[in-house]
């Protein structure tokens, strides 16, 4: 009860901070409250949110492009660094459909940046003030706006062609001075700059990542991130699907983390269509959320070690990962897309064995991790290459939006399980593991102790699975009223969300995935500046970014 | 000093051929021969010493990482890196536009031509020696250290950013520990008083250098053990070929034969430093001993002096997969900080203090004699 | 204080590395995982409900259980089903629509199993024969209903003749 006052206070104080800054702004609380401003007023009322200090709304989660057909806007999901319950929404729209300019909130939250490139490439809306407005995602020969829902999808505007074509290192912006706009470029490296290209085809960008980075001898001086190799426009491609039909494109973004990716759409889905999940089926969630933030975390484990150039424990890691996807593979049929949450529970039972496997992993793993820490953790060379390499501060960490592991390295406690628990996270007991120090050493370490903390959630629930249905009986067609819906999850590289606005149809009209690797990479130009390259390398390694979560 | 029987040696097969030779021919067509013939030799024992190396180290990496490793062509894939010399033979040598092209094609060469100098100057048992110098250590060092030039060349004439940064990263790393590796092979030179090959092993005939020279000594072998490691750009000191930063560091264009120079002279190289470590550290072909115990000694004996020498060198390269194998490469400040704030320090003293042994007679066969003494 | 911290360092240092080595010399001696496949085909154990290939169970009849209704191809969210069917005059002066190709490509298929969890009928199931390998493209396109089979009469067979259907399939 105290909870919901303090919550009707603040969200009383909100309202009253957003009205005397834009009287007309429309606030209604929904689910959420949200905030829908004009245009010039965006950037004072955010400006104001994030600089209150009860309020503090330093996380900007998301940031979604929207077209409403008659008009191009944006939605910012603000939330709170100390509390990440507390949730605003702001929306804007503008109705000009040929040069939609909205303001840039780059100077507020670094993780704008990308992601107003990325809404530029898509919408065409640019942002005024944000210092390079490149397209993110796609070409700059890229022609029309690929999310406009007026888009001609024809292969002839934009022929495939397999020409590689010169990158463009001239940035334009539009800058605001004395009231009026003006338009500029600048150029991204200088003429005298050794320009280093790290990917697309590079060992140890996992994927297909392009860092372009100038280098001086070899220490870097500035990186620019050039991504949209695997750009597939799921987001695109689910607007065209029923719910049921979308679920298996989630498993496709971070892969590594598959199945709780789905388990964020399915909950999505649940909370908006009012669908209640059996028991059984929260159990199964879990623990199957849990063996996959087990087996993402050994991959990044192994990634990174292989980055430093530790190839033994690369397959050290993929071995115990082994493990996890023959557990998965005998319950439902797939090791890495696995296929296993459907709208109301779970697609498959658990098969007989499964507890008996389960408990035989959890030792296993145990005395495994203690060999990580005897081959690995302690080792000179490894603290050489780790310990006060990248720092990330906990400002930059939050103003990024770097959440996950590499967030709680940061002391930026910041577990979606804890502050939002979904299924049985408010059930177990588990502690949330946060460092202070900020380094790639605290991140290292931090996915080696929640490893541990996955395997005692698993042992809290393994032997209480209750009986039951495993999949709530659900309609043939799908349909959630109209509305905004968010829903977020902690997958093993932070918090992932999906986002659906439905008009009460059976397909979405617009679905936007929170990509917790978005971020991560988004704030490696600015920790890894001045750092070797071989420390660019370990630097990435222990963020723990996939490209295809990236690129969408 | 007692000759003891040495049924497997090769000594009585070489002087028949000596003998066949001078018979046949005149005094000097019988050196040209003679060179001809350990030339090849030379150059079969390279290939041959190089494949089975790589063959070996997949193997012996594969088993540290719970793997098995090669196990397709033939048994346990034993003829794996003869059907890898095959398929680089007759892979394309692809020209690349914008390189240097002399250099390009000369660094190979240089590559190769330096270790195949070092190699043929190594002791590989009892008169199986082509060369032996009263410099030979000297030798050995100035000649394993041309390798260097052709991988700046190369890194240089690639025209490749990854490969210019690899060269780089390679100069500064060998010039380093060229240092320490030469540092600690004088402080045995201190121990045996000699640079000569045969005369540092026939000077560890009841006591190796290593036990020899005791703390020094040791402390000696450690450091060219790790500065030898080092020196052939391995693991964890791979920075010039790092391949998860630089893909494939200054050989990134290179490919076929070319490719495979350098492929071969790496390996040839972690051969050559432990085969030199052997000789002058735990000596060399020369079987274990032990002062006063005939029948001991003549077991010993029998085992061919040619596979004590691989044998010993056999461990080390060992040693030096396990290293490579376990530990996360170094980052070039790392590098160079190990070796100029840690190894050549330790290095300078050690030498000193060796010198203060070896004039106030506190060697093991200077305090043993009876145990030790030559 | 300095000269102990440096030589101290150094010793701590070799700890660490020692305690990696001995490591992976318990590894070296630690029996191996790798599966040797394919001459372990025998011995290789591929889960139940592993994901193969969709396939439709036919009995010794030669009959199978789909209607032709479409359903999975509606849902299937790429595109990878195509059902054609035609509909004949039963002997009632009912039409019936009856199955003519039920056709499924292998290379497109993501095997979200959203067709075999939605058929009405059961008439399809992933199976585990993993080797799908093909050298040319169009083999990728199964055809799955065999030629000149025909609709099972549902009145007539028990549902026990579905299942052993589908064991027979799975040893086949």
């Amino acid at each position: 009860m105290n909870n919901r006052d303090a919550y009707d206070t603040a969200m009383n104080e909100i309202t009253q901070l957003i009205q005397q800054i834009a009287p007309d702004a429309q606030i209604e609380a929904k689910q959420r409250l949200t905030v829908t401003v004009r245009p010039d007023q965006l950037h004072p009322v955010i400006e104001a949110l994030y600089g209150n200090e009860t309020l503090c709304f330093d996380y900007l989660i998301s940031l979604v492009g929207m077209d409403w057909g008659d008009r191009l806007g944006a939605i910012y999901q603000l939330s709170s660094s100390v509390d990440l319950t507390r949730e605003v929404i702001v929306i804007t729209a503008t109705a000009d459909r040929d040069n939609p300019l909205l303001y840039s909130v780059t100077d507020l939250y670094g993780t704008a940046h990308l992601n107003e490139r990325e809404i530029y490439a898509l919408f065409g809306i640019r942002f005024i003030n944000n210092p390079d407005m490149r397209r993110f995602l796609l070409n700059d020969q890229w022609k029309g706006f690929p999310f406009r829902k007026d888009y001609v999808h024809d292969p002839k505007l934009n022929p495939e062609t397999v020409v590689s074509s010169e990158i463009i290192d001239v940035a334009p912006h539009i800058v605001e001075r004395d009231g009026e706009l003006i338009e500029e470029s600048v150029a991204v490296f200088g003429e005298e700059d050794y320009i280093v290209n790290i990917g697309p085809q590079h060992p140890s960008t996992h994927g297909v990542m392009h860092f372009r980075t100038s280098l001086d001898g070899e220490i870097v001086k500035k990186i620019d991130v050039h991504s949209g190799y695997i750009h597939r426009g799921i987001e695109k491609l689910c607007e065209s699907m029923t719910y049921p039909q979308m679920l298996h494109l989630t498993d496709r973004l971070d892969y590594l983390s598959a199945n709780i990716n789905r388990h964020a759409l399915c909950m999505c889905i649940e909370k908006a269509a009012e669908i209640e999940v059996p028991e059984r089926a929260q159990y199964i969630r879990t623990i199957m959320d849990e063996l996959q933030r087990i087996s993402s975390h050994l991959l990044a484990w192994a990634t990174h070690c292989n980055d430093l150039g530790a190839t033994t424990a690369f397959i050290y890691g993929m071995r115990e990962r082994e493990h996890v996807l023959d557990i998965f593979d005998k319950t439902c049929g797939g090791r890495l897309i696995i296929n296993q949450n459907v709208v109301g529970g779970v697609m498959f039972d658990i098969y007989p064995d499964f507890q008996k496997d389960v408990k035989a992993f959890i030792p296993y793993m145990r005395r495994r991790l203690k060999e990580y820490d005897d081959f690995f953790s302690h080792n000179a060379i490894a603290l050489g290459r780790m310990v006060h390499i990248g720092l990330l501060s906990r400002e930059d960490a939050i103003s990024y939006g770097v959440t996950g592991p590499a967030g709680r390295a940061s002391g930026w406690s910041c577990d979606v399980r804890r502050y939002k628990p979904y299924a049985l996270y408010d059930q177990v007991e588990f502690k949330e593991i946060v460092r202070t120090e900020g380094d790639s050493y605290a991140r290292y370490l931090n996915r080696l102790d929640e490893i541990e903390e996955s395997l005692h959630i698993i042992e809290q629930l393994i032997d209480n699975i209750p009986s039951g249905e495993v999949c709530a009986k659900v309609k043939p067609i799908i349909r959630i009223p109209a509305g905004q819906f968010f829903q977020s999850v902690e997958t093993g590289k932070g918090e992932f969300g999906v986002f659906i606005e439905s008009s009460g149809d059976k397909n979405p009209s617009r679905v936007k995935f929170r990509s917790p690797s978005l971020s991560a990479v988004s704030v490696i130009p600015l920790i890894s500046q001045g750092a070797f390259l071989s420390d660019l390398i370990g630097i990435t390694g222990s963020m723990d970014f996939v490209i295809p979560d990236i690129d969408r | 000093m007692l000759i003891y029987s040495q049924p497997l040696e090769l000594t009585k097969l070489l002087a028949a051929i000596d003998n066949f030779l001078q018979g046949n021919l005149t005094p000097g067509w019988t050196v040209l021969v003679k060179g001809i013939l350990v030339g090849i030799l030379i150059l079969a024992a390279y290939t041959l010493i190089a494949l089975s190396l790589i063959y070996i180290e997949r193997k012996v990496a594969a088993f540290f990482q719970a793997r098995l490793g090669p196990n397709r062509l033939g048994k346990y894939g034993v003829i794996q890196s003869l059907a890898d010399m095959i398929k680089i033979l007759i892979k394309e040598v692809i020209q690349i536009n914008k390189a240097d092209k002399l250099l390009f094609y000369a660094a190979p060469f240089f590559v190769i031509v330096a270790s195949v100098l070092a190699f043929g100057a190594l002791p590989f048992g009892m008169n199986l020696h082509a060369l032996d110098f009263n410099i030979g250590v000297f030798y050995l060092l100035a000649v394993s250290s041309l390798g260097i030039i052709g991988i700046l060349l190369a890194g240089w004439s690639s025209n490749n950013k990854y490969s210019m940064i690899g060269a780089m990263r390679s100069g500064a790393q060998f010039i380093s520990y060229e240092l320490s590796a030469g540092f600690s092979l004088m402080t045995i030179v201190v121990l045996s008083g000699s640079m000569q090959f045969s005369e540092i092993i026939e000077g560890q005939r009841y006591c190796w250098n290593l036990f020899n020279g005791h703390l020094p000594a040791m402390i000696a072998f450690l450091i060219y053990l790790i500065s030898g490691h080092a020196e052939t750009n391995r693991g964890p000191f791979d920075l010039p070929e790092a391949e998860s930063e630089l893909t494939a560091g200054y050989h990134t264009e290179y490919s076929g034969l070319q490719f495979g120079f350098f492929y071969l002279s790496e390996y040839l190289n972690m051969f050559i430093v432990a085969a030199v470590a052997a000789t002058v550290f735990l000596g060399g072909w020369m079987p274990v001993q032990i002062k006063g115990w005939e029948a001991f000694n003549q077991v010993m004996w029998y085992i061919p002096s040619w596979a004590w020498f691989f044998g010993k060198a056999g461990l080390l390269m060992f040693f030096s997969l396990w290293v490579r194998w376990s530990f996360p490469r170094l980052r070039i400040d790392l590098l160079l900080n190990l070796e100029w704030k840690y190894l050549l320090p330790i290095n300078l003293a050690n030498l000193l203090v060796m010198v203060v042994i070896v004039l106030s007679g506190f060697t093991l066969t200077d305090l043993f004699p009876a145990l030790f003494g030559k | 204080m300095k000269f102990i911290q440096y030589i101290g360092g150094i010793f701590t240092a070799l700890r660490s590395l020692a305690g990696g080595m001995i490591v992976t010399w318990k590894e070296l001696l630690t029996p191996k995982v790798t599966m040797e496949y394919p001459e372990n085909r025998k011995t290789l154990v591929i889960s139940d409900r592993w994901r193969s290939e969709l396939i439709m169970p036919h009995d010794e009849n030669n009959e199978h259980a789909c209607t032709a209704c479409g359903i999975c191809m509606i849902n299937c969210p790429n595109g990878t089903i195509q059902v054609t069917s035609s509909s004949i005059d039963t002997e009632d002066g009912k039409k019936k629509k009856i199955l003519d190709k039920h056709l499924w490509d292998y290379g497109s298929c993501t095997f979200c199993n959203l067709c075999v969890i939605t058929c009405p009928s059961d008439a399809i199931i992933f199976n585990n024969d993993f080797e799908g390998a093909v050298f040319d493209k169009s083999k990728l396109l199964h055809r799955l209903n065999h030629e000149g089979s025909k609709l099972r009469d549902r009145k007539k067979e028990a549902s026990t003749l579905d299942t052993s259907a589908k064991k027979e399939n799975k040893e086949a």
